[in-house]
């Protein structure tokens, strides 16, 4: 006979692996530290490459006038004014990183727990019932 | 009222039970009229700017998550732009993959809004956009609306400009198609202004809906459409772009009633999705059909006290035995 009890714990977990559980996986391999600067790296790379492409537009877009200037142009100011720039895309673009993964870890965090939760009753209902067959009681369906 | 609440408990269960066949629709619908529309206003491929394409590439969408009817749309604009000019279609692959960089990465799920928010600006409701998305999603879903209304405002610019874009050879004293189609992005001051006007509605949306006052939704949705008329009005006339008003007014009228309707459709309300599941233990194998049920909202329940207002005036039992004399135990 299906234990119906049992049944709903594990349809809430099979929910949960068929919807969240890919994006929650590393919420149960990584503490939130390491989750968190994981993916601030990838968003260093990320985001260095978006200011890359940022800096080729703007190249592409003021082409005609660097080339009017070219001769007089100061390099040196060029690349402090990049790297500032740069510095300051970084600063939000990691931040904002920061926070969303922060937020996501925290929610994620708290769909595992109830995972496991689940996972626990359902541990319990077996070890209960295997417990009472054990001692050959019929009744404990 | 009641007739409307039945009819919403109709539309959930519905949904609920034929959601396989309904979710593909929507994203048929959508799929197909992203393309349409693209076809109608930048398709300068003519090979693949065709009905029949289209229908076969939006039937194919249908069945694929919603990310695939974004890769489809984004391919069909970029061989449009090609068609046009390699310029052009070299500036929007990097917008593409800029977009890609700073948005999709946080924020995966969103694609819908990026399909919708260029879909409403092509049928002149875009203010409808920063309503639903303060209502319905969360605050870092700001950055798809501006994906979606940067990429429009390119578009558009690039329809505007296929003249000088598509010409053969570049004009002598003229500028570069690039920085031509590049203007179309950096020295756009009517994106800039709609761009602003829209986050500061959805974030006024999304911050009103939050508070616990109460029609919370309804004062949202009139203040967030209300400060766009306002904004865009005002900001038209800062900038000099005359004749928008009208447009304005009457995009953001239609606009407000089909974000009442989303309101009447999804406040209080949850659509969660009929589940398939499979499962097994040591002992049985489960193939579960999970259908939600259609919830009731509060608004039709009635609570209707019997015996007496207060609660001074209601029968207890040793009122009772009081009134009756009799000792309260012999009530048990």
């Amino acid at each position: 006979m299906v234990n119906e009890e049992r049944l709903r714990c594990m349809i809430k977990m099979a929910e949960f692996d068929s919807q969240d559980g890919k994006d929650c996986k590393p919420m149960m391999q990584y503490a939130r530290k390491d989750y968190v600067s994981l993916q601030l790296l990838k968003s260093f790379v990320g985001g260095s490459i978006a200011f890359f492409l940022l800096g080729l537009l703007w190249a592409l877009y003021s082409m005609e006038e660097l080339m009017e200037k070219i001769n007089s142009l100061d390099i040196l100011q060029i690349l402090v004014t990049t790297a500032v720039l740069y510095v300051i895309f970084m600063i939000i673009y990691l931040a904002a990183t920061y926070i969303i993964f922060h937020v996501k870890y925290t929610n994620g965090r708290r769909k595992v727990k109830q995972y496991y939760v689940s996972l626990k009753k359902i541990n319990t209902m077996y070890t209960r019932e295997e417990r009472l067959r054990v001692n050959g009681n019929k009744d404990w369906e | 009222m009641t007739t409307l609440l039945e009819l919403k408990e109709k539309l959930v269960h519905f949904y609920g039970k034929n959601e396989v066949y309904i979710t593909p629709i929507i994203r048929f619908l959508l799929a197909f009229a992203s393309f349409l529309m693209i076809n109608a206003n930048i398709g300068y491929m003519e090979r693949i700017s065709t009905m029949p394409i289209a229908l076969l590439l939006a039937l194919v969408c249908s069945v694929l998550p919603i990310g695939a009817t974004v890769l489809a749309g984004s391919v069909l604009i970029l061989i449009d732009l090609y068609a046009l000019s390699l310029e052009v279609c070299l500036v929007g692959l990097l917008l593409f993959v800029l977009i890609y960089f700073l948005y999709f990465r946080f924020s995966p799920k969103h694609e819908y809004n990026i399909i919708l928010t260029p879909l409403c600006f092509g049928v002149h409701i875009p203010y409808l956009i920063p309503v639903a998305t303060g209502l319905l999603k969360e605050m870092y879903s700001l950055f798809s609306l501006i994906c979606g209304t940067v990429l429009f405002f390119f578009l558009d610019g690039v329809k505007q400009n296929q003249a000088a874009l598509g010409a053969a050879e570049e004009a002598e004293e003229g500028t570069s198609k690039i920085v031509v189609a590049l203007n179309q992005l950096v020295g756009n001051r009517e994106m800039y202004l709609v761009l602003g006007i829209m986050v500061a509605a959805a974030i006024i949306v999304y911050l009103i809906r939050r508070m616990s006052i109460e029609h919370a939704w309804t004062v949202a949705i009139i203040s967030g459409i209300l400060f766009q008329a306002i904004g865009l009005i005002a900001g038209y006339m800062l900038l000099g772009i005359a004749g928008k008003t009208v447009e304005v007014l009457i995009g953001c009228v239609i606009s407000c009633a089909v974000a009442f309707v989303l309101q009447f459709v999804f406040f209080n309300l949850d659509y969660s999705r009929t589940e398939r599941l499979q499962f097994e233990d040591d002992e049985y194998y489960y193939y579960v059909k999970a259908v939600p049920k259609a919830i009731v909202s509060g608004t039709d329940k009635k609570v209707t006290r019997f015996g007496g207002k207060e609660k001074g005036e209601r029968m207890t039992r040793k009122r009772f035995a009081e009134e009756m004399d009799i000792d309260e135990d012999l009530l048990d």
